[in-house]
Order: structure tokens, then C-alpha cells, then sequence
């Protein structure tokens, strides 16, 4: 997927301690845009879900009257997901349990700026 | 639960004018099934336009439809009816509050606490509305909700959360609202609106974890521009939502969530 405009971001956080996976998905279709991904992970089926996720934390946001939503942060027992969308795309994040999630909230932060 | 309210569904087809619409739309209302609860007790009403405990009914499934002025309205019928009723002055009170009509509040829960019927939880609810200064903070309500009618779910997390700005919503599976409240500032409980929204986020966060290989999901936290939301699982499948304000350090959301969380299973496992 080299030429994209998101390959830059993408490379950058994937550079981060801990990260295995960086995507630009879809918010609505659930689609990959761009994606560094490792051998064997199915980009696809994470671009899907993730996407699905997101647009339920941004419902219920809105049904509650909350605004929009920045981050949204999934832990599990080995490893994380982090998202932060804009424009209706979202960027995923999968971790390792030893990445330093906050250095990569930043850094997820200062690159959906460039989503558009 | 089911089996009872088949009976009383049973009880009501053989029986139109049965009393049995009460319980009925009473475990209706308390299962989040409003419009059904409203039918049945609208019904019911037809039948017995006289019968207190049946605008009082009506007046709490008001409330949970954020319909406050109707609320009010079947609670004033109710008082007509039967002056000293506990739970319509409760309800009064209550509906001041969210209103923020705090003297009023009070004068009604002082009418509660000198009748027969008073309990414990009005002297809370007098503490609560006494110390209100103006602000409607989700903590507030909750203890003035659990104060009007203690055993009430929606007042579940009350004593689970520590600040203002803090509320907590229990969901099943389907995203039913199993307990807790989600008030907006216009005093209306949105907990089924993000109870739907938030439908099989179990599920999907379950196979987002499998296809990534890192084991169970144990918390989604998402930040929005004036909240900071967590979920976690729950026995029976269910699914804890805790929100706080964005100034609450997520260090500080997280051991809510973990509180919550046991309060839900505390409560579950005593309901199961």
C-alpha cells in the first residue's frame, strides 16, 4: 500500500515500542484505506470490527450527549486497541502489553490530525 | 419473573378488569419495557380511573419516558386520591428536584417523612436536597432517586460512585438497561438510548481479541469532548458503562469501573 498519504503516519506509529498493527479504516464501510500490518494478521476482519466499535462508542456518545469521541481504548489480557477517528475514518492501533500506551495516545492524537 | 408475568398477562385476558395490571406494569416498567408498562397501565386506568396506586404507576413510567410534567401531573392525581400517599409525595419531590425546585422538594419529602409510611431513605433524600446549591449532578439525583423508592435499580451505583459528574448504567446483553441511570442535564434518563447504541459491543470486542490473539477484553475506555467513558464486562454477559467528567483522571475512571463492577456482580449474583 506504498504511496498512500496515510504510509507516513502509519510507518511513524508503527515504529512506536509495542505496536504490531496500524490501520486507517473506514468508520462506516468497515474497510481498510491503508494499513501496516504483520504476516498473518487479517487486516480485514480487525478493520471491521474495530470500525464497529468505534461507531457504537460515538452512538452512545451522542445518545448521551457526550460530543464526539477523540480516543477510545480497548484492553485485553496480552495486548491493546486503540482508535481515534476523524472525518469518518478511523485510525486503529493493536499494541503488545508492553508498549507505552500513552506515549502511543499521543502520538495517535497529533497523527488524526492528518486524517481527512 | 417470566412465569409471573404470564400470569398476570393470563390473570388480565381472562379478567379485564382484573388488579393484576398493577404488578404487570410494574415488572414491565422495571425491565425498561415502557411503552409496553404504559399500555398496560393506561388499560388498566380505563378500568379504574379512580385507583391511586395506578396513577402512581403511571407517574413513575413518566418518569422513565423523561415525560417530568406528566409525571407530576398522575402524582397530584394520585395525592388527590389518597392524600398521604408515600410514594406520590416521594415522586413530587423527586420531580422538583430534577427540576431543580429544591424548596419544593423539600416541603414535599417533609410531607412524606410525617406519614406512616416513611422510611429511611426520605430522611437521605431531605439531607441530599438540603445541601443542593443549584448544580443537578448525576450523583445527587441518583441518591434522591434511591431515596423516592430505595430498592429501585436505577438508584443501583449510587453508592458506588464518589464525586459529582459520575454515573454508572448495568446492561444485559441486548443492551437492556438491567440498572443505574444516565441523566442529561435536561433531567432525562438516556441510559436506554446508549444501552441500544452500545448492543453487542461484548460480542464485537470478544472477536475484535480473537482474530488479534490477545486473550479476553477486560475494559474499553473512550474520551469525548466532555466526558471520559469505561465499559467493562460483567457476570451473566452484561456489560458495565461508567461515565465521568473529562476532568476525571482516567486512573481515577478505572477504579469507578472496577467498583461498579463489583457492585454489579454483588447485585447480580443476589438477583440470579
Amino acid at each position: 500500500m506504498s504511496g498512500s498519504p496515510f504510509a507516513e503516519m502509519l510507518g511513524a506509529l508503527t515504529r512506536q515500542r509495542g505496536v504490531v498493527a496500524s490501520l486507517v479504516v473506514d468508520e462506516h464501510e468497515g474497510m481498510i484505506v491503508d494499513a501496516i500490518l504483520q504476516f498473518g494478521q487479517d487486516g480485514d476482519r480487525i478493520a471491521a470490527l474495530a470500525a464497529s466499535l468505534y461507531r457504537k462508542a460515538r452512538q452512545s456518545a451522542h445518545a448521551a450527549g457526550l460530543g464526539g469521541v477523540h480516543f477510545l481504548q480497548m484492553d485485553a489480557e496480552q495486548g491493546r486497541l486503540c482508535m481515534a477517528g476523524r472525518n469518518a475514518l478511523v485510525l486503529v492501533v493493536a499494541t503488545s502489553p508492553n508498549a507505552n500506551v500513552g506515549l502511543v495516545r499521543v502520538e495517535m492524537l497529533r497523527a488524526v490530525e492528518g486524517l481527512a | 419473573m417470566a412465569d409471573d408475568l404470564r400470569r398476570w398477562s393470563d390473570e388480565l385476558a381472562h379478567d379485564p378488569a382484573s388488579l393484576a395490571f398493577l404488578p404487570l406494569g410494574e415488572a414491565l416498567r422495571r425491565q425498561g419495557q415502557h411503552e409496553h408498562a404504559l399500555r398496560v397501565t393506561l388499560r388498566g386506568l380505563e378500568r379504574h380511573p379512580h385507583l391511586a396506586d395506578a396513577h402512581d404507576l403511571l407517574a413513575r413510567i413518566c418518569v422513565d419516558r423523561g415525560e417530568l410534567e406528566r409525571a407530576f401531573d398522575e402524582w397530584d392525581m394520585t395525592l388527590r386520591l389518597a392524600p398521604e400517599h408515600a410514594g406520590a409525595l416521594k415522586g413530587l419531590a423527586f420531580v422538583c428536584y430534577q427540576q431543580g425546585r429544591f424548596p419544593e422538594a423539600e416541603a414535599w419529602l417533609q410531607r412524606a417523612a410525617q406519614g406512616e409510611a416513611a422510611d429511611a431513605g426520605i430522611g437521605a433524600a431531605l439531607e441530599t436536597v438540603r445541601r443542593s446549591t443549584g448544580a443537578l449532578h448525576a450523583s445527587d439525583v441518583a441518591a434522591a432517586e434511591a431515596a423516592y423508592d430505595p430498592h429501585d435499580p436505577r438508584a443501583l451505583f449510587a453508592d458506588s460512585l464518589d464525586g459529582d459528574d459520575q454515573t454508572a448504567i448495568l446492561l444485559d446483553p441486548g443492551g437492556m438497561v438491567l440498572g443505574g441511570l444516565y441523566l442529561t442535564e435536561s433531567g432525562r434518563d438516556v441510559a436506554p438510548e446508549i444501552g441500544a447504541a452500545l448492543s453487542g459491543v461484548s460480542d464485537e470486542a470478544s472477536r475484535a481479541t480473537r482474530h488479534l490473539g490477545i486473550g479476553a477484553w477486560t475494559s474499553i475506555v473512550f474520551e469525548t469532548e466532555s466526558a471520559a467513558v469505561a465499559m467493562a464486562p460483567t457476570v451473566q454477559d452484561g456489560l458495565l458503562v461508567v461515565a465521568a467528567s473529562r476532568a476525571t483522571p482516567l486512573g481515577h475512571l478505572r477504579r469507578l469501573l472496577a467498583r461498579c463492577v463489583a457492585r454489579a456482580a454483588a447485585w447480580l449474583g443476589g438477583t440470579a
